[in-house]
């Protein structure tokens, strides 16, 4: 399997109660998933226990049978090589468009960063705006500079946490498309998490539904939700 | 479950070692261990001359420092909630003038305002010859007579009630435009709310503000040996400088800590556990009540004669001597001694910006216990006087010089043996304890303001902590990195006590000339100095002012 996880506990310190109890998974290369629950369902969490922004009481997680964390590692966020956008976007303001997607991609050469900001400017369609920075652009503007950001590197895995809760009805349903096809163009692997059950119904290959930590449905989108 | 807690503590800790806890430690160390120091040293044998002073001079000492810190703790909130309800509420003639003016008497060391004032209304003062001269009236001199316990208190009140009128200004506007519309539909006059809904609110506020000052008022030195008032800070130089008696200066420095820990609890008890924080909803503005007639006139003259007092007369004094003073006293003996100030005062706060940045990303950064307490203690050094820092510091290096004298002999054989305690690295090194807390609040909330997202994003983006210090953190919070140092400078340029007991032979910096221009009864030549440390202490003040004004609206 692409990624596996096994068995992932958590809890956030000074508290009794699991936020994500016993949680397994396993996605095909190239597959979209996407998690869904209400707020406090511990969806965000699970994200942010694949990035590696937090640390598991117990559990494996493997991604191209590299292990991330076990009982006796843990590998840092930035060593892990997965693309995440945050749900407020998280971009630099005191960096251009340009600024912001160079920054994940120090270990190239500055001729080839150049040539991947190109590529994934160009991706997006946003190469005009090269120069803007990110108060000078509309949500659905930055959005997308989030994701060509995650995505310049080539992540293993893209994680993204409430990709539309920003967008307005319309933007949203547009971009949904948008980026449906260019995640599949480029063939990334990618968990997003949503409440919002439409999203998941346009997006996601396959559906996991949480409540309380908990796994209580999944399987393919139109199965799932029905 | 116990088992797998520890699991995941071990794990954390091994996480979270890295060069930023490293660093945090070996800083916080510095810091603290010469004030323990102090602390395991009260209980040494007693002396001849601890035993003196316990027997003749301890009760004058607890009884004059009370004296002082409870009047001028009641007038400065007397004083400060008033003038803060006045502003916040009423519309008069020059109310936004004086709104920001009223905060400037903190611009003026107190120490300056001391013997300014002196020279003001002595017997040859600009006050008494005019009516001397004048008008033929000569005053009893017992009227006059500053120089006092009163006259300290008179002081400190002018010079420290910025406190409380700020923080509790700026907690009215925040809190209560709708609560004191409610209670005015109620039908209770503006008096009436003032006692009975805005006091009881801003409780929290004003003691906040009251215990600022009263630190100040523990922490001074100049005012009350200039008056020649003995209080615990004078009784600690009096044992170091005329006795030469470190372990009867230790047992003193100690006592005092304990007071200072004594208020700071009895601050949080008053408290009630309530921070004065506010609403993060916007807050709409106070529709003013516009005065007119007597009530105008009283509103007005109020806040124009606290304003008089505080800032503009002692001000108008020190520029009338200044430019009766100012060829005698700029000589290159004055360039020199700026140069002092400026480079002592800019080495220490790069140091405390930098100790602050390391300390506060890590305890940003780890969520262990171990951060959260290394951050507490960072700033505990804000509330411990000077005088207590300084016989700390004194101790400590002395400690350190012995222990090094093989390696000072080593180097070069006729080498003296205190080698450290004797350069300005003390007293910089004391200037770091004192501030760090500035410098470390200012960076604090600056990384609170920016939040954890773009750090989180930088890590998942392929940087590793340090990378993201350098490339993301730094550059978010210059501000209030920029903040931060401006501060600390501003408050070492001022700062007498630590620089009086800690400087090397012979080294003057502006706070220290000042000073002895004064105590040398060179009242005018102290004119100069004071009047450059007053107008770098206005761009703190307007700093503070500004960043407060911004988060109002």
């Amino acid at each position: 399997m692409y990624v596996e996880i096994v068995g992932l506990n958590f809890r956030y310190r000074k508290s009794h109660d699991k936020i994500i109890k016993n949680f397994s998974l396993e996605i095909s290369s190239g597959e979209i998933i996407s998690v869904i629950g209400e707020s406090g369902s511990g969806k965000s969490t699970i994200l942010r226990l694949i990035a590696g922004l937090e640390i598991p009481e117990s559990g494996i997680i493997k991604v191209k049978n590299r292990i991330m964390v076990d009982e006796t590692t843990f590998i840092n966020p930035e060593k892990r090589g997965i693309g995440m956008v945050f749900q407020d976007y998280a971009l630099f303001p005191h960096k251009t468009v340009e600024g912001n997607i160079r920054f994940g991609l120090n270990a190239l050469s500055s001729q080839k960063q150049k040539i991947r900001v190109e590529e994934v400017l160009h991706l997006v369609n946003l190469t005009a705006y090269k120069k803007r920075y990110p108060y000078e652009l509309s949500g659905g503007q930055q959005q997308r500079v989030a994701l060509a950001r995650a995505l310049a590197a080539k992540p293993a895995l893209l994680l993204m946490d409430e990709p539309f809760s920003n967008l307005d009805r319309e933007l949203q349903n547009k971009i949904r498309d948008e980026l449906k096809i260019l995640i599949k163009q480029t063939n990334t692997t990618t968990i997003f998490v949503t409440h919002d059950r439409e999203d998941a119904k346009a997006l996601a290959d396959r559906i996991i539904i949480l409540n309380k930590g908990e796994v209580v449905k999944t399987g393919e989108a139109k199965v799932a939700l029905a | 479950m116990i088992k797998e807690c520890l699991v995941i503590r071990i794990r954390e800790l091994k996480l979270n070692t890295n060069i930023w806890a490293m660093l945090s430690m070996v800083s916080i160390l510095f810091i603290t261990l010469p004030n323990l120091n102090i602390l395991s040293n009260v209980f040494n044998e007693p002396n001849e001359n601890w035993l003196h002073i316990k027997e003749f001079l301890l009760k004058e000492y607890v009884i004059n420092t009370l004296i002082i810190v409870i009047f001028t703790g009641f007038f400065t909130v007397v004083i400060g909630t008033s003038l803060a309800w006045i502003i916040s509420i009423y519309d008069f003639p020059l109310r936004s003038f004086l709104k920001w003016g009223l905060i400037l008497p903190l611009a003026i060391p107190p120490y300056i305002a001391a013997y300014t004032y002196t020279g003001l209304i002595n017997y040859t003062g600009l006050i008494q010859s005019t009516l001397r001269n004048k008008f033929n009236i000569s005053v009893n001199q017992s009227y006059t007579d500053i120089m006092s316990i009163e006259g300290s208190i008179f002081i400190f009140t002018m010079f420290l009630f910025p406190y409380v009128y700020t923080i509790t200004r700026a907690f009215i506007a925040k809190q209560s435009a709708s609560l004191i519309e409610t209670a005015r539909v109620l039908g209770r006059s503006p008096l009436a709310i003032f006692w009975f809904v805005i006091l009881p609110l801003s409780r929290a506020a004003i003691i906040g503000g009251t215990s600022l000052v009263i630190l100040e008022v523990i922490n001074d030195y100049g005012v009350v040996q200039y008056f020649g008032v003995t209080t615990f800070s004078t009784a600690i130089f009096k044992a170091w400088f005329s006795l030469s008696d470190v372990d009867t200066a230790i047992k003193l420095a100690g006592i005092l800590m304990v007071i200072v820990f004594g208020i700071l609890l009895l601050e949080k008890i008053l408290r009630g556990g309530k921070k004065y924080s506010y609403t993060t909803t916007k807050v709409r503005p106070i529709t003013r009540i516009k005065l007119s007639g007597l009530k105008s006139a009283l509103a007005f003259g109020y806040s124009a004669i606290i304003f008089g007092l505080g800032f503009l007369i002692p001000s108008f004094q020190l520029i009338h001597w200044a430019i009766i003073t100012y060829n005698k006293v700029f000589d290159a003996a004055f360039l020199q001694l700026m140069l002092n100030s400026l480079l002592t005062a800019s080495v220490a706060s790069a140091l405390i910006i930098t100790i602050a940045l390391i300390i506060a990303n890590y305890s940003r950064i780890s969520h262990s216990i171990i951060s959260k307490i290394i951050a507490r203690l960072t700033v505990m050094g804000y509330s411990i006087p000077g005088a207590v820092i300084a016989i700390g510091v004194i101790v400590f290096f002395i400690a350190i010089d012995n222990n090094l004298f093989w390696l000072y002999k080593w180097v070069k054989e006729d080498s003296v043996k205190l080698v450290l305690s004797t350069s300005v690295f003390m007293l910089i090194f004391a200037y770091v304890i004192r501030f760090i807390g500035i410098g470390f609040n200012s960076v604090e909330s600056g990384f609170e303001k920016v939040g954890k997202k773009f750090f989180e994003a930088s890590r998942t983006l392929g940087m590793s902590v340090t990378q993201t210090f350098f490339k993301v953190d730094v550059g978010m919070i210059a501000p209030a990195i920029l903040t931060g140092f401006i501060l600390a400078f501003v408050d070492i340029m001022k700062e007498l006590p630590l620089t009086l007991i800690l400087r090397p032979f012979n080294f003057e910096t502006l706070a220290t000339k000042a000073y002895q221009y004064a105590v040398d009864e060179l009242i005018q030549e102290a004119s100069i100095p004071s009047l450059i440390i007053i107008s770098i202490s206005f761009i703190s003040v307007y700093l503070f002012h500004r960043v407060a004004d911004r988060e109002e609206n």
